[in-house]
């Protein structure tokens, strides 16, 4: 066994060791999650109580404007709670976390394959984060061209003043950069670091969601990676890829090439973040009703088919802007494709409750709460592929609605149940139980309430990023609904200290818990609190599959883990 | 003695808010020939997609019911991995991608290939050029000669758009700086504008009245309030209101126009003409 000799520095900061890291994500990730989300408060506000002063707050904010949030302010907020959410949230919590968390540990290995790379991804991204941050001290503000930032809105052709829009392209450039070492990272650790014994089909389905996310980022981040290169060309040094000319007949330059590549990257996106928590969904859902997780080998190739399909479908984000029909016919084809493979493994989450023995603890509330906002989430999907209604729901709330419950609600509840269950790894403590209950029912009520009727106004015609609905006539019969929504919101949102109370108080007062506080059969599991950098004291060797509970041969306990010699049946192995 | 009426008042505001909170938003009127294609395809997928999730929620409830661990009754050792489990799991996997996306394909393609897609030819079709800016609206008429691009062009006060009832209308749009998208709700469409690139979109008015045109895309601080109106209204008024907004006819050629261009904010060129569309 290696020995690691550490200082402070080595050890907290510049920590090259897995579980430190995956610490120092979680960290950040939650700090931007709250982050974002104080940003999300403030556009239900404009959007619940149009042009009203913010109560509290506001007048220390924008003095200037009485308290009001103005439209400029308004475009920036979205913009950055929806990069902020995407790329500084979750995929931190979820890929950063839990990623360099669990793979190494679940799989049997010692470390990452290269941990030096790992120490310096997360070094980029905190670097990429202080230069995303940085664009709140700009003068005219951060950018406001949307997450999507379509040029020519978002080059100096666009008529956005400022900074903002340049500072975010190099703050995206360099989260690329940090996601692609975290990739390779990721991919050569599974590939080449599972412990004897671990073949694919014995991994736990969280790391196999994990890996196939981390294949999506190594292949898609380099493509928006060139796109946002381009971007940052046309912003700075006048190249005009993206940029037409006024006439219709004029200039090379392709507003929708970037279009394409940002969609190319932007759908498989999102599977990059769902993936994890089908993963973690189908694994805790195994643990707490004690059963071996429903069609496991199903459930795997269904999301590797469903990682297949989703670098061909970017097109269905695209139905107004004018396509080929041949090309939206086909876009709607493959789109609906994945519905095949999403209900199979849909199917099996409900086939490992069935004949189970279900514990209701915090984790188990999260995963039941993932079959419920992804069943509505994924089924909604339905609306957006086909060509006919997204001509009229495209841009609309519905859109806004729809990709909340798979990102926001999904992820989210899906990155709870993470936390709850592995907060006993991580930081050798259990959360509190009661609290976690409360934060479960709190969240699930209003996050549902939320999200369906932004669906709701949505297909009542409201389009998305507008400062002030009750502009127009045909919306004007929304403002008791967009209102109430703001009120559920703001609930949503103090469940959310209840969590991060949660969290600090378990951190800081409660005692050590026990190792395998769950009874769960995963190597992580056999290590005691702290790790030790180099995790395993010797190498484990590998008997069973992750999901063996209830074995009616063994009498004392109703699980086995994988590295668990039954001595009486040697030879099954 | 104000008491009652305050307390009425304010149960009466509860009413409001309580309804406006629960009660199911309809979409804006429909206005068009070809909506009802959109909300009857929207429809039936609530439909299915109420009853599958429906059948998941029960589900769910049932074996959380039925399988919580206080029975005390144990779990089953089932890894629901034999041909048998993984044929019925693709079955109904099957199943319902044959009665939800199978069939909402068939009728998208139908409306498709039937309406949408479908641009109507002929001389009763009027067409008309949109030319979106940050943050209003243009719109061109051919004007007599039936031609764009020429000195009888009918140009209105931004913003405001008028078509005849009953009559098909093809748009053809292009942007004058960044994408916006030309937004309907009454009609139910909605197609991006770009600039560099020319796209079109047909639709046809039942009913007289004022609507909503609306940017869908985010254009700009002003995006929330860069809106239209169109004016749906019978044949003869749209042709007086037609010869209402004719250009006055120049001495020699149109340069003249141009200068009154500026004032009105509407940009000088267009950048195209019309472009007959395959």
């Amino acid at each position: 066994m290696k020995i690691h000799k550490d200082s402070f520095w080595s050890k907290h900061i510049f920590s090259e060791d897995h579980k430190t890291i995956g610490k120092q994500f979680f960290w950040l990730g939650l700090f931007f999650l709250f982050f974002g989300g104080a940003l999300a408060m403030l556009l239900r506000w404009q959007l619940g109580y149009p042009e009203q002063p913010v109560p509290i707050i506001g007048k220390w904010m924008w003095p200037d404007d009485g308290g009001i949030i103005n439209p400029d302010i308004f475009n920036q907020m979205f913009t950055m709670h929806g990069t902020i959410m995407i790329f500084w949230a979750i995929t931190p919590l979820l890929i950063g976390a839990f990623g360099n968390f669990l793979i190494p540990l679940q799989i049997g290995a010692p470390d990452m394959a290269f941990p030096k790379l790992n120490m310096i991804s997360f070094w980029t991204m905190f670097l990429a984060s202080l230069v995303l941050l940085s664009s709140y001290m700009l003068p005219l503000g951060t950018a406001s061209g949307g997450w999507t930032s379509y040029p020519p809105l978002s080059s100096p052709a666009g008529g956005i003043p400022g900074l903002g829009q340049t500072i975010w392209t190099i703050a995206l450039i360099l989260m690329g950069a940090a996601t692609m070492m975290g990739a390779i990272n990721y991919i050569t650790t599974v590939v080449r670091l599972r412990a004897p014994g671990m073949f694919y089909f014995k991994m736990p389905l969280s790391v196999w969601g994990l890996f196939l996310a981390s294949i999506l980022n190594a292949v898609f981040v380099p493509v928006i990676a060139a796109g946002l290169v381009m971007l940052l060309l046309d912003q700075t040094i006048g190249t005009e890829f993206f940029i037409a000319g006024r006439l219709a007949s004029g200039d090379p330059g392709d507003p929708l090439l970037f279009q394409h590549v940002f969609w190319i990257f932007g759908h498989p996106e999102v599977y990059i973040l769902i993936l994890p928590v089908w993963g973690i969904t189908s694994d805790l859902l195994s643990v707490f009703s004690r059963k071996p997780a429903y069609g496991y080998k199903v459930t795997a190739i269904a999301m590797s088919t469903v990682v297949a399909l989703s670098s061909l479908v970017w097109g269905h984000h695209m139905y107004t802007t004018g396509m080929s029909p041949l090309l939206g016919k086909s876009f709607m084809f493959l789109t609906l494709l994945i519905s095949i493979p999403s209900s199979m493994f849909f199917l099996n989450w409900l086939g490992t409750l069935w004949r189970g023995s279900i514990h209701f603890d915090t984790p188990m509330l999260f995963s039941m709460g993932v079959i419920w906002v992804f069943g509505l989430g994924g089924l909604t999907g339905l609306y957006n592929a086909t060509v006919t209604a997204d001509i009229y729901l495209h841009d609309t709330m519905f859109v806004v609605g729809h990709f909340h419950y798979t990102l926001a609600a999904s992820v989210m509840f899906g990155s709870f149940a993470a936390i709850y269950f592995w907060f006993p790894k991580m930081f050798g403590r259990a959360l509190d139980p009661f609290i976690g209950k409360v934060h479960f029912w709190g969240s699930f009520i209003t996050i549902n309430y939320v999200f369906f009727n932004m669906m709701v106004t949505g297909y009542a015609g409201q389009h998305r990023r507008i400062y002030n609905p009750t502009e127009y006539d045909f919306l004007k019969p929304l403002s008791g609904l967009n209102e109430w929504i703001t009120i559920f919101a703001f609930f949503l949102g103090i469940f959310q200290f209840l969590f991060l109370l949660n969290i600090l108080w378990t951190i800081s007062r409660s005692k050590i818990c026990e190792k395998n506080p769950w009874k769960a059969t995963t190597l992580e599991w056999t290590v005691n609190y702290p790790i030790p950098h180099g995790n395993f004291d010797e190498v484990p060797i590998i008997y069973y599959g992750p999901h063996e509970y209830s074995r009616p041969d063994i009498k004392d306990k109703d699980w086995l883990g994988q590295n668990e010699l039954m001595e009486v049946k040697k030879w099954q192995m | 003695m104000n008491k009652p009426r305050v307390m009425r008042q304010l149960s009466n505001r509860w009413k409001t808010m309580i309804h406006a909170g629960i009660w199911f938003k309809d979409p804006p009127k429909d206005v068009s020939l070809d909506g009802y294609r959109i909300d009857s395809v929207i429809q039936y997928t609530d439909l299915v997609i109420g009853i599958y999730f429906g059948i998941v929620v029960v589900a769910l409830i049932y074996f959380i019911y039925a399988y919580r661990s206080s029975l005390g009754n144990g779990a089953v050792y089932d890894h629901g991995d034999k041909k048998k489990n993984v044929i019925v799991t693709g079955g109904l996997g099957l199943l319902v991608f044959c009665s939800v996306d199978v069939v909402i394909e068939t009728i998208a393609f139908r409306d498709l290939r039937e309406a949408f897609w479908n641009f109507p030819k002929g001389e009763n079709v009027l067409r008309i050029e949109v030319l979106p800016q940050q943050f209003a609206w243009n719109f061109r008429y051919a004007g007599p000669d039936d031609e764009f691009g020429t000195s009888d062009d009918i140009i209105p006060t931004q913003n405001h758009m008028h078509i005849p009832e009953n009559t098909p209308v093809v748009v053809q749009m292009a942007s004058w700086d960044v994408i916006h998208s030309f937004y309907l709700p009454n009609f139910r469409i909605k197609q991006d504008a770009t600039p560099g690139m020319i796209t079109a979109i047909w639709f046809q008015a039942t009913e007289k009245g004022v609507f909503d045109i609306a940017c869908a895309e985010l254009c700009g601080n002003g995006h929330y309030k860069m809106k239209g109106y169109l004016t749906v209204e019978s044949k003869e008024n749209f042709d007086n209101w037609l010869i209402e907004n004719a250009p006055e006819l120049p001495d020699d050629d149109w340069d003249d126009w141009d200068d009154a261009g500026e004032e009105t904010g509407i940009p000088e060129e267009w950048g195209w003409t019309w472009k007959e569309l395959k």
